[in-house]
């Protein structure tokens, strides 16, 4: 072990055992509303394979997409997130959000060579669907800042966990296996549109 | 040889003095908050529970170290200066609740400036930095109560704020690295939260507008 590893360990493990609680502030709330905002996105399986769709699809698109997508999806969703804080309502929300599901599954089942302009335009559609469905709960937070750093956090997670699942497509077994995933999403986005719609139970 | 067995049994015999001090170990009893210097650590651990002070730091010694070394330096003179002169200022002045919208608005701004991966000039974040220090000092002498020692407390912030400057700082440079193909990612990452931080502010602002 190098000196500057075992420094590092040495201080680390100092570090905790000297460690005493802090209590300059209350901060009450702070990691329930880091645990709600970080769970939300996770909870909700239309938000969740939407996320990983987008990732999958920028690596599918591969550059400027793959890194494009992720930059700016948590951008545009923010403002989403601005307009569900502010109760400013959205046409259809979670039939939207579902429909996010669908035809982004579809466009990574079909390994569809998008414009990189269309994409973004789509993607950044649905993003600002996704951000008032999280915004609106957030003023509601136990810590507000807390829940939006949460479910920022854990959306850009989704969408590096996508991109990580993308890297397969450079074997064609990968690729296939990522188009399987694509279709399972378009699935599954169907099935929550289709509920949402009150057309399935 | 003797000299040599001398310093092998060196770090053993080091070792094992350190063991003991750490067992024998007892609770101080050396009345720091008597001697006012509590007030230090108030100041110091302040900022630091506090979400809304972490981000901002965080992304401005991201961006700083994003910039390189060179670009870096110079904000860990004029980071604890701004807070300081803002804990100063803080403590005779009472701010107006626009306080969390200029925080937001601070966000934004650092978290636009990471992901689009701009280039700035090292004297614009210069001023960036001590702007955004002097505000979140001010908000940290909110803090401060009629008996509190305004220059202790004050102090603690500034050196806080200096070393989670200079260590995020630091590992910023040290994780972005060289400009080479290999590590185009690690600089995608850099972006990726910036894009997060601009998102959280973006948030934050409209909450501030909300309520």
């Amino acid at each position: 072990m190098s000196f500057i590893r075992r420094s590092f360990l040495l201080a680390a493990i100092a570090s905790v055992a000297l460690a005493s609680p802090a209590i300059a502030h209350e901060q009450a709330g702070v990691a329930a509303g880091l645990a709600s905002g970080v769970l939300h996105p996770l909870s909700g399986p239309d938000h969740l394979i939407a996320m990983v769709a987008v990732g999958l699809w920028g690596a599918q698109l591969g550059a400027p997409a793959i890194f494009l997508l992720p930059i700016t999806f948590p951008l545009v969703m923010a403002i989403g997130g601005v307009l569900g804080v502010l109760r400013i309502p959205l046409p259809a929300p979670e039939a939207m959000i579902a429909l996010s599901g669908v035809l982004l599954g579809v466009a990574v089942a079909m390994r569809l060579r998008a414009p990189f302009a269309a994409a973004a335009a789509l993607v950044g559609l649905f993003a600002v669907f996704h951000g008032h469905a999280h915004g609106a709960e957030l003023p509601d937070a136990s810590d507000p800042l807390a829940y939006g750093a949460g479910f920022v956090t854990a959306t850009g997670l989704l969408h590096g966990c996508g991109v990580a699942l993308g890297a397969l497509s450079r074997w064609p077994v990968g690729e296939r296996l990522i188009q399987g995933l694509g279709a399972a999403i378009a699935l599954l986005g169907g099935y929550f549109l289709a509920t949402g719609l009150g057309v399935a139970i | 040889m003797r000299h040599g067995s001398a310093m092998k049994h060196w770090p053993r015999s080091t070792s094992a003095g350190a063991l003991a001090l750490i067992a024998s170990a007892t609770s101080a009893n050396a009345h720091i908050i008597g001697a006012r210097l509590g007030d230090f650590y108030a100041g110091a651990a302040h900022p630091l529970t506090d979400l809304a002070d972490l981000i901002l730091w965080f992304a401005l010694a991201l961006l700083a170290g994003s910039l390189g070394p060179s670009a870096a330096r110079p904000i860990l003179l004029f980071f604890p200066l701004g807070l300081l002169a803002g804990s100063s200022v803080g403590a005779e002045v009472v701010f107006a609740p626009a306080g969390g919208l200029a925080a937001s608005g601070m966000l934004v701004l650092l978290g636009l400036l990471l992901a689009a991966g701009l280039r700035i000039h090292r004297n614009l974040l210069c001023v960036i930095a001590f702007g955004a220090a002097a505000m979140r000092g001010a908000s940290n002498a909110g803090g401060m109560g009629p008996e509190t020692n305004r220059l202790l407390f004050a102090l603690g912030i500034a050196i806080a704020g200096y070393v989670a400057i200079a260590l995020v700082a630091a590992a910023t440079v040290a994780f972005r690295g060289e400009e080479t193909v290999s590590r185009g990612w690690r600089r995608i990452a850099i972006r990726a939260l910036g894009s997060w931080i601009a998102a959280i502010g973006l948030m934050m602002g409209g909450l501030a507008l909300a309520s």
